[in-house]
């Protein structure tokens, strides 16, 4: 299996926007090898992780090596890697390309390009991948494949006159992709000979086996018997198992230049195993590590506390579990006098967040709380240092500070130009400074905006999409850190100062977030035994106030035989409502109320 | 069972008859009800024909028991029966278990559904009491309920019931009025207070309007076009019914139900008070020796129970002790097998409220488990919505009945770990 000549052996990954189709596509191409039997397919073979296959969506990338025999009657190797679909996760985009020569940019034929593509098509232009252009969708009756591909051809400058038109729900198109990732998908270059270098594009962790990790020999090869170092962790480990992914593993006794396999060795946590590290042989090292290993930087932090306190060491477990395959994951204690005993967290983004959340309640049965995500700030102190704050709460009183810095993003937002109205005042209201707009074609644009990343992170995405009927798509980069009037915004509760509800904003909005904090706290805090007041203030003075009114009904009218069943289970339910909501002395908050800084344009 | 179980259980005195048949279903009515159409009457209905047949094989195949004090026939519309029907249904409950003296034989009975003349064979075949189904005075709101009367039906239907009283024919009769409903405010609730109590009957039971799932109402508040009343207006106007009842001289004996005195209806009571029923029919729920259980909701899933019931020994439901306790006495305060936690949940509900240190003795707690409970209950008895006097623990009114949810819950969740607790050791 191993002895594949390096001109047979062909890289290539799949460019598409979330709904476009890639993993039908991937799919089908592992049909039409025999790869995979019909009958084993399951739905979207590569998202394998069932949070994804809810979602639609690709987190973790994983890779597949097919056999195909070409017209020219030899086999070829042809392996597909897979890209993780959204932004908070382009550092992996990247290193999967790294793993390749070629990238389908898949398009749907009548949608035509969205932002996300975009970067991800530059970014593979910029790693000198051959980029074949594929249409699909073309069974459906809007589709108007000539007239995406002049789009295509407009905005990237591709040329599409060979693009291939398909669809991978029919097969129709499907044997023409795979001759041309082999006559088209240049073979990886010949360097068996040289030392190991080795670039790992994805892992994960397998409580028997350690960190799977997922790589693509790029020179030299690795054998099963060696010894391997990690080139940025620096750690050496003796394998247990090399393989390929056919596209379960299936061990082999060595994988040379060119190819894409996984090892084992016992590594016991994915960050000694990071995403863009280089593996290479102990007893020969390469001279130097493979080019733009960075380590994940969260961008996004927020406090996650147990609803109940007896749950903190179980919390405390789970988290220490998920790092062990999340290495972008973040954590450390974190005590609120309001909250008890959690932990602050760092995360790539929203996406990241809520799955990690998710996943902590789904697979670890934990009762969480989440509080609203905050980015880090520069704080400048007075006495001329500096320290970065990655929890509003913790911000330093305003006579200490000399000035606070946020981080800022550049901001790309693709759209129809109907829509750049609502758009641009969106993006006025999240504090964004306007640099240009550019017609791609006679009705599409982009958006290029500077903007507060903590303006981003709320729910900028879900009001771009909801605004804009879901046709519109982002992507941003962090561009460094400015100064910026802002304030902290404090929220009490019956008089107690909570926390978690802190926020940072800046002085001119402070006042209408503060009405709308109290506001929306006042809808999703249920009526309790006693009158609530609820105020937002900026250190003392006090700018909005509510209150929640006392319980004064709370009664079941009818109760007779048949009846007694059915209420006493009604009652046992809202307990257990009840217990899921977190309290801040006397009064029971509920989790969503700790998100309402989000929901404050609902 | 330990040393310390409850004395009992005692065989039940009380039954329940499930008439399933309406002319329409309302629209927020959630019950085990068929409905029939508007012509529809036990005199010509097949459905309601072959369904008095399951009735009586039912009732004839339940284990032997004393002879009933309380009879309750309810639904659906009972009164959609002839009454030689329901006598029917009354003789196979004497052959059965024979009827005490004095014993209370209710039917519901729907305005509009009836006439003087079968009132009066209703009354010849030995109902005692009626609950009239009268919910609103207000033509247009009984539109929007989807209810089948007009107000002149239940001025008429109520005028024949109180006649009957004053005469001596019917011993008590009840009218239902449903509160907190689309567009109600308190003058127009006042209103219709004034109007009920205009028409003198003995007993009111006020219901808060409960939007159910899957009802023509739960379809309108997702729309948004239910304009419920929002929840202070919703205290005012059940703190309003207490007073207003009142001072017309009814007495709050129950969260929803009001009674000149000796009016209160003695079979609801049995629910409260935590004894057994028996119970019969498409839907009905018999508890017996305490454990319930809920019959299927359709006829075509009643219909195999029955059968399945047959085959097997007697009637579910009333397994437990069996013909054994047919002899016990009943006496004082019931203590058949309801545990401890339902037992306060009913009793609470009560005027009277519950006797807790007796209850809890039954149930083999000790002192210190009371403490726990009476510990999680601090707020509550704080504040003066829960209290003891002379051995009964019980709810304010109306504080108290008003929040007594939260009270419930607090009782629930401290049964429920106190459960959790005890098993492990077992």
């Amino acid at each position: 299996m191993t002895d594949v000549p390096v001109s047979r052996i062909r890289n290539f990954c799949i460019i598409a926007h979330i709904d476009h189709g890639k993993s039908t596509l991937a799919d089908r191409l592992l049909q039409d090898t025999g790869t995979v039997a019909a009958r084993d397919m399951q739905e979207q073979f590569l998202d394998n992780m069932e949070l994804e296959r809810e979602r639609g969506i690709t987190i973790k990338l994983q890779a597949a090596r097919m056999e195909y025999k070409a017209a020219d009657g030899e086999i070829y190797i042809l392996n597909l890697i897979d890209t993780p679909g959204h932004v908070d996760f382009s550092y992996e985009v990247s290193r999967s390309l790294q793993a390749c020569e070629g990238a389908l940019l898949v398009v749907d034929a009548s949608q035509g390009v969205e932002a996300q593509t975009l970067a991800n098509v530059y970014l593979a232009i910029e790693n000198n991948l051959e980029i074949i252009p594929v249409l699909n969708k073309i069974d459906l009756p809007g589709a108007d494949p000539e007239r995406i591909g002049e789009e295509i051809e407009a905005i990237i400058g591709l040329d599409t006159s060979n693009a291939i038109a398909c669809s991978a729900k029919t097969g129709l198109g499907v044997p023409d992709i795979l001759q041309a990732v082999v006559d088209r998908v240049p073979p990886p270059p010949d360097k068996v000979a040289e030392p190991l270098k080795a670039l790992i594009f994805d892992s994960y962790y397998d409580p028997y086996r350690g960190v799977i990790v997922y790589f693509r020999v790029i020179s030299g090869s690795i054998s099963k018997k060696d010894k391997i170092l990690l080139m940025a962790s620096k750690k050496t480990y003796e394998l247990d198992e090399v393989g390929v992914m056919a596209p379960d593993q299936r061990q082999v006794e060595s994988l040379h230049a060119g190819e894409v396999g996984y090892l084992a060795a016992s590594i016991k946590a994915v960050a000694d195993a990071r995403v863009g590290d280089t593996i290479t042989l102990l007893a020969n090292p390469a001279d130097e590590p493979l080019p733009g290993y960075t380590e994940a930087k969260p961008m996004v932090f927020c406090g996650l506390f147990p609803t109940d306190a007896d749950q903190y060491p179980d919390l405390r477990e789970a988290l220490d579990k998920l790092q062990l395959s999340d290495a972008a994951l973040k954590y450390e204690p974190e005590t609120s006098s309001a909250m008890g005993f959690g932990f602050r967290c760092g995360f790539l983004g929203l996406l990241h967040m809520e799955i990690v959340q998710e996943r902590l309640e789904r697979e670890y049965d934990l009762d969480l709380i989440v509080t609203a995500p905050s980015v880090i700030y520069q704080v400048n102190l007075l006495d001329g240092s500096t320290m970065m704050v990655d929890n509003p709460a913790t911000l330093p009183d305003p006579q200490k500070r000399e000035s606070i810095e946020e981080p800022y993003v550049k901001l790309e937002i693709y759209t129809p130009n109907t829509y750049n109205g609502t758009l641009m005042e969106l993006c006025q209201e999240r504090r964004g400074e306007f640099i240009d707009m550019k017609y791609i074609t006679t009705d599409r644009v982009t958006l290029h905006y500077e903007m507060p990343l903590a303006e981003v992170v709320t729910d900028f995405f879900d009001q771009m999409k909801s605004r804009t009927k879901g046709y519109a798509s982002m992507e941003y980069s962090l561009i460094g850190y400015r100064k910026n009037d802002l304030v902290r915004l404090d929220v009490l509760i019956n008089a107690e100062k909570a926390d978690p509800l802190t926020t940072i904003v800046h002085r001119d909005k402070a006042y209408g977030v503060g009405k709308g904090l109290v506001e929306k706290l006042k809808e999703l805090i249920p009526r309790q035994q006693f009158k609530i007041p609820i105020q937002a203030s900026i250190g003392s003075r006090v700018i909005a106030s509510e209150s929640i009114s006392a319980m004064r009904k709370d009664v079941l009218a009818k109760c007779y035989g048949g009846d007694i069943s059915r209420k006493k289970k009604l009652l046992q339910k809202q307990a257990k409502g009840k217990k899921r909501m977190k309290a801040m002395g006397k009064v029971d908050v509920p989790q969503e109320a700790f998100m309402a800084v989000l929901k404050l344009n609902q | 069972m330990g040393p310390a179980a409850p004395p009992g259980p005692w065989p039940p005195r009380s039954a329940y008859l499930h008439i399933p048949f309406c002319h329409r279903r309302c629209f927020y009515c959630d019950f085990a009800v068929v409905p029939l159409g508007d012509k529809a009457d036990g005199a010509s209905s097949g459905s309601i024909a072959r369904y008095l047949e399951q009735l009586l094989a039912e009732i004839a195949a339940a284990p032997e028991g004393p002879p009933l004090s309380t009879v309750y026939v309810g639904g659906g519309t009972p009164s959609m029966l002839t009454p030689a029907q329901l006598g029917q249904l009354l003789a196979a409950l004497r052959a059965r278990f024979g009827l005490a003296p004095g014993a209370e034989l209710s039917l519901e009975m729907d305005p509009a559904s009836f006439d003087q003349v079968r009132l009066a064979g209703y009354l010849a075949a030995g109902v005692t009491r009626v609950s009239l189904g009268g919910q609103s005075f207000d033509d247009a709101v009984l539109e929007r309920l989807g209810r089948r009367h007009r107000r002149a039906d239940l001025l008429q239907a109520a005028a024949w019931l109180a006649a009957a009283q004053r005469r001596g024919d019917l011993a008590s009769w009840s009218l239902d009025l449903i509160q907190g409903l689309p567009g109600q405010d308190l003058a127009a609730w006042d209103a219709q207070l004034a109007q009920a109590i205009a028409q003198g009957p003995p007993h009111l039971s006020v219901y808060d309007l409960i939007v159910e799932p899957g009802t023509v109402f739960e379809r309108l508040e997702r729309r948004g076009q239910l304009d419920l009343p929002d929840a202070d207006l919703a205290a005012d106007l059940m703190e309003h019914t207490g007073r207003r009842l009142a001072a017309a001289g009814y007495g709050h004996y129950e969260i929803s139900n009001y009674a000149w005195p000796g009016h209160a209806s003695r079979h609801n009571r049995v629910y409260w008070s935590g004894a057994g029923w028996w119970g019969f029919g498409l839907g009905a729920t018999s508890a017996p020796w305490g454990e319930r259980l809920a019959r299927p909701r359709t006829r075509e899933a009643y219909g195999a129970w029955l059968e399945q019931q047959r085959g097997a020994e007697g009637v579910a439901g009333a397994t437990g002790p069996g013909a054994a306790a047919a002899a016990g006495e009943a006496a004082g305060e019931a203590l058949a097998g309801m545990p401890f936690d339902e037992r306060v949940l009913v009793g609470l509900r009560r005027r009277e409220g519950v006797r807790l240190e007796r209850l809890a003795a039954a149930a083999g707690l000790g002192a210190a488990e009371l403490a726990s409970l009476l510990e999680r209950w601090r707020p509550y008895r704080e504040r003066g919505l829960l209290r003891a006097e002379g051995g009964r623990w019980r709810l304010s009114d109306p504080e108290g009945l008003a929040l007594s949810n939260a009270v419930l819950r607090e009782l629930l969740e401290w049964w429920e770990e106190r459960d959790g607790r005890d098993r492990p050791g077992d």
